[in-house]
């Protein structure tokens, strides 16, 4: 090893912080070159944990039932804005079967602000929790509370922007002269829009298992983040982070919305403390839905100036973003900053208060928002000057973020372009429009995606080779359904030289104390992977090593593959088990660690995707009949797992288009729509024909297998896309989002 | 009362309420947790199991109601859905897995039924299950392959 540390910057969703980094020059790999002869990455794989998925043998949090297991349920605020006036904590201990209740005072061991409140600001705060030998008794538990509160009048999106009422400063970045550029542009157009409240909605709702060992704590926690998780409880309870352990083996869906501890770990901890005993505390469908988090609801207006010849001369964006009781402002205005060359714009945002809980992470929050209106405007634009929607986005094609002034690590964009277009058959888009025999109104409309997903440090993965020469890489990364332990075992694999079938890949467990990042900002496949290459590196270099001993040959003179080493002239071709069969009980072992991106660069992910459409103008239903979908993420390191991700993306964003939208209660703040009945998501009968590609080329730039994160990218465009494929079949622009039926028609009207 | 329950080819008694929803005794009672609680509300099919060869949400179902007639859950589906455990996961038709098994349970109720589906058989079949993943394609793509279809 050669460790050292460096200064480099770290990327979180856009957000850049200057951090210290472990390196090890060891872990330099080359990165694999575009025409790299490999045998496992960039080839179809089926994950290794599929079967016990869909044999239902795969144990989520809300499987985990421990020995004297109590069970909590939380009180809530059932208006948005309350203040206690009464609340009786001793009757609710007298419930045969309550073992443990906490009340806005507590009593709590944790540090920091309490997680209960008796002045909830928003629908659904927490107020009380209890914790008892049956969900039946703690229920009993909580209508023995017998809460009594005054009703305040709620903080409501219509009048923040009058009201001036902002978690924060508004922003406002100015780049250029925005104000002359748009005064003096050939063609101007405006158009606003609002984007809806997006639920995560994932099917497993957030939910923990805590059990104290005298001052040990052990977690399962539905998270995205082990790591971050561990550290919380150990902050929150005063241990050092070593006796705290948090596994997340199985987890049921997150999309942003699963963070560190969450509010139930915390309670679930603290009531565990109380009675003695292991607390599960499961939110249910209707608590997940209202404060399990969202993407906010946004009105947006965008004003594009250009020159008579298409390229942009101005851009202003206004977002008044439903921010409920606060957290970070997502990065709504991006797009108007970096999507398209223009040396012009200005970008507001207004952070607006409501008595919602804080918005949160929802796959490519912000992003998704900015796009879903600046690339309905860029479709106005075009049609106002004549040109081609995909011809006017290559026209304000730009090599480098504006922003920052530097070069992107690589760009393919144009070749997205150009084969969705082919793809979606483009050119022949007008003739949807002409008259159908079912008497719909077809259209097709394309939208480009931007996103970040470059990864970074830190990361590690840890990798042992056994005598019967099978390989375990650890690392600290949770699976949430993407596939990643799966993409783990195939680097390893390839690095390593072994069948994919001898190496195994552990993952969501703090316990071997192998550090991963949250798995989100499509982060894990490019913070990860070079880990776990890296570590594979070290363990084939012993590997051949030891081998040249047992041989009687050089190491520089041996390759393994394929689970066999050769010598490079051909003579020897031995079973590697022929060399590990000599280690006995020891092993071979390496770690990897995730160096630094090069400086100098911007790494950022793109794409493309079209939509066909068709709308009945008689009952107002749009069917979103095909998308086609082609990113540049770099290299694909499982194209199975990949077209799955994108899939995913691209049907959440139909919903986000067509169904989603958590609507508020003017009265009283509370949402209306808090259950799956009601908030719509799509099912197998919605969904279209989605045809994925690639780019498919690694990023040179990046170590050290050229790939970047692909969670995130597929979800931007899909709903711009749609909604310029419903303007085409209609001649209609929405002014909101999702394009219900009621809505259509009212467009149409 | 005691409850008397066949699950999986077994009998139980059971010193449960005739009112207590089936998924939760599967669950809680008889350690059966392949069958999940998404809703509660019958909104989403992921504690679908089969009541008598018909796919149910047992999250409404009281326990009840189920006496006297054959659940099978997920795990007793084991070795007749290995084709279509199988398809599954050739295919990738599933994320996160949460939604899993009862998408496997609404898609062995189908094939049973209708040994070559068509993709609106297969669509109308499978659209009491909710995926938030948006594994919805696979799945689709699954169910052909496991009625020797093929992927199309």
């Amino acid at each position: 090893m050669r460790p050292r540390f460096v200064k480099s910057q770290r990327e979180m969703e856009g957000r850049f912080e200057d951090v210290w980094v472990l390196v090890d020059d060891d872990d330099d790999l080359e990165t694999w070159p575009e025409d790299a002869d490999l045998t496992i990455v960039g080839r179809p794989a089926t994950r290794h944990d599929g079967p016990l998925r869909a044999s239902g043998g795969a144990r989520y949090t809300v499987d985990v039932a421990l020995p004297g297991m109590l069970h909590a349920r939380v009180l809530r605020a059932p208006v948005a804005r309350c203040r206690v006036t009464s609340i009786d904590l001793d009757a609710a201990r007298r419930i045969p079967g309550v073992r443990a209740v906490l009340g806005p005072e507590g009593p709590f061991t944790m540090h920091g602000d309490a997680p209960l409140t008796a002045d909830p600001a928003w629908a659904g705060e927490p107020i009380a929790a209890v914790a008892a030998d049956t969900p039946d008794a703690a229920d009993a538990g909580l209508l023995a509370l017998a809460l009594e509160l005054e009703e305040r009048a709620p903080l409501l999106l219509d009048d923040g922007l009058t009201e001036q009422r902002f978690t924060e400063e508004p922003r406002d970045v100015v780049r250029g002269d925005p104000d002359a550029a748009l005064a003096s542009a050939d063609v101007r157009v405006e158009l606003t829009c609002e984007t809806p409240a997006h639920v995560q909605s994932p099917l497993e709702p957030h939910a923990a298992v805590v059990r104290w060992d005298g001052d040990a704590l052990t977690a399962w926690i539905s998270t995205q983040g082990i790591f971050d998780a561990r550290r919380e409880l150990a902050r929150r309870f005063g241990l050092v982070p070593e006796r705290v352990r948090v596994i997340s083996e199985y987890i049921g869906g997150g999309f942003g919305g699963k963070q560190g501890a969450g509010i139930e770990a915390l309670l679930a901890a603290e009531l565990a403390r109380a009675s003695g005993r292991p607390v599960r505390l499961v939110l249910s469908r209707h608590e997940d839905q209202v404060v399990g988090g969202r993407r906010a609801r946004t009105r947006q207006t965008v004003t594009l100036g250009a020159r008579r010849v298409g390229t942009l001369a101005g851009i202003e964006l206004a977002a008044v973003v439903e921010m409920g009781d606060g957290g970070w402002i997502f990065p709504v205005a991006e797009p108007a900053l970096s999507l398209y060359a223009c040396d012009d714009v200005r970008a507001m945002t207004f952070p607006v208060r409501t008595s919602l809980r804080a918005q949160n992470a929802f796959r490519a929050p912000g992003m998704t928002e900015g796009v879903t209106v600046l690339e309905q405007a860029m479709d106005e634009l075009a049609a106002a000057l004549g040109i081609d929607p995909l011809d006017l986005r290559r026209l304000n094609h730009v090599e480098r973020d504006q922003g920052s002034g530097l070069p992107y690590s690589s760009k393919r964009l144009l070749a997205c372009y150009d084969r969705a277009a082919e793809l979606a058959s483009w050119t022949d888009r007008e003739r949807l429009r002409e008259p159908h025999a079912d008497g719909l109104l077809r259209g097709m409309g394309c939208a480009t995606q931007i996103w970040w997903g470059g990864g970074g440090p830190p990361a590690h993965a840890t990798i042992r080779l056994d005598a019967d020469g099978r390989a375990l890489v650890t690392t600290g990364i949770q699976d949430i359904g993407t596939g990643t332990l799966t993409s783990a075992r195939m680097v390893a694999a390839e690095e390593l030289g072994l069948a994919l079938d001898r190496v195994v890949a552990r993952g969501g467990d703090t316990g071997p104390n192998v550090y991963a990042p949250v798995s989100g900002g499509s982060m894990t496949t490019p913070a990860v992977m070079p880990a776990v290459r890296s570590a594979a590196g070290k363990v084939r270099r012993i590997l051949l090593s030891l081998a040249a001993d047992v041989l009687e040959i050089a190491a520089d003179d041996l390759t393994v593959r394929d689970g066999r080493i050769r010598s490079r002239d051909g003579a020897l071709d031995v079973d590697i088990v022929e060399v590990t069969g000599k280690l006995g009980n020891a092993t071979i072992d390496g770690t990897g660690t995730r160096g630094p991106n090069p400086d100098g660069f911007r790494v950022n992910t793109f794409g493309c995707q079209i939509a066909t459409v068709a709308v009945d103008p008689g009952t107002g239903v749009v069917r979103v009949e095909r998308v086609v979908a082609v990113h540049d993420v770099g290299r694909i390191v499982n194209p199975l797992a990949a077209s799955s991700q994108l899939e995913g993306g691209v049907i959440q964003g139909l919903g986000y288009a067509l169904t989603e939208d958590l609507v508020v209660d003017p009265t009283t703040g509370y949402p209306v729509n808090g259950h799956l009945d009601d908030y719509k998501l799509p099912t197998i009968a919605d969904v279209p024909e989605i045809v994925c590609d690639f780019v498919d080329v690694p990023d040179a730039n990046l170590p050290n297998l050229g790939s970047k994160g692909l969670g995130e990218p597929p979800i931007v465009p899909t709903a711009a896309a749609i909604a310029n494929a419903f303007a085409h079949a209609t001649g209609r622009r929405a002014t909101a989002l999702p394009l219900t039926p009621a809505r259509v028609l009212e467009t149409l009207a | 009362m005691p409850v008397t329950l066949e699950v999986n080819g077994e009998t139980h008694v059971l010193d449960v309420p005739a009112t207590r929803r089936l998924l939760h005794v599967l669950r809680e009672d008889l350690a059966l947790t392949g069958a999940k609680l998404g809703c509660g509300e019958g909104a989403c099919g992921a504690c679908a199991v089969l009541l008598d060869g018909v796919p149910v949400v047992s999250c409404l179902l009281p326990v009840g109601a189920a006496e006297g007639r054959v659940v099978t859950t997920i795990e007793g589906l084991e070795d007749e859905a290995a084709v279509l455990r199988d398809a599954f996961v050739a295919e990738d038709a599933l994320q996160c897995g949460f939604c899993t098994p009862g998408q496997m349970i609404s898609a062995s109720a189908l094939l049973a039924a209708t040994p070559a589906p068509g993709r609106e058989e297969i669509r109308i079949a499978l659209a009491g299950n909710l995926c938030r993943c948006g594994a919805y394609p696979k799945i689709e793509r699954a169910i052909l392959r496991a009625s020797g279809q093929g992927a199309s």
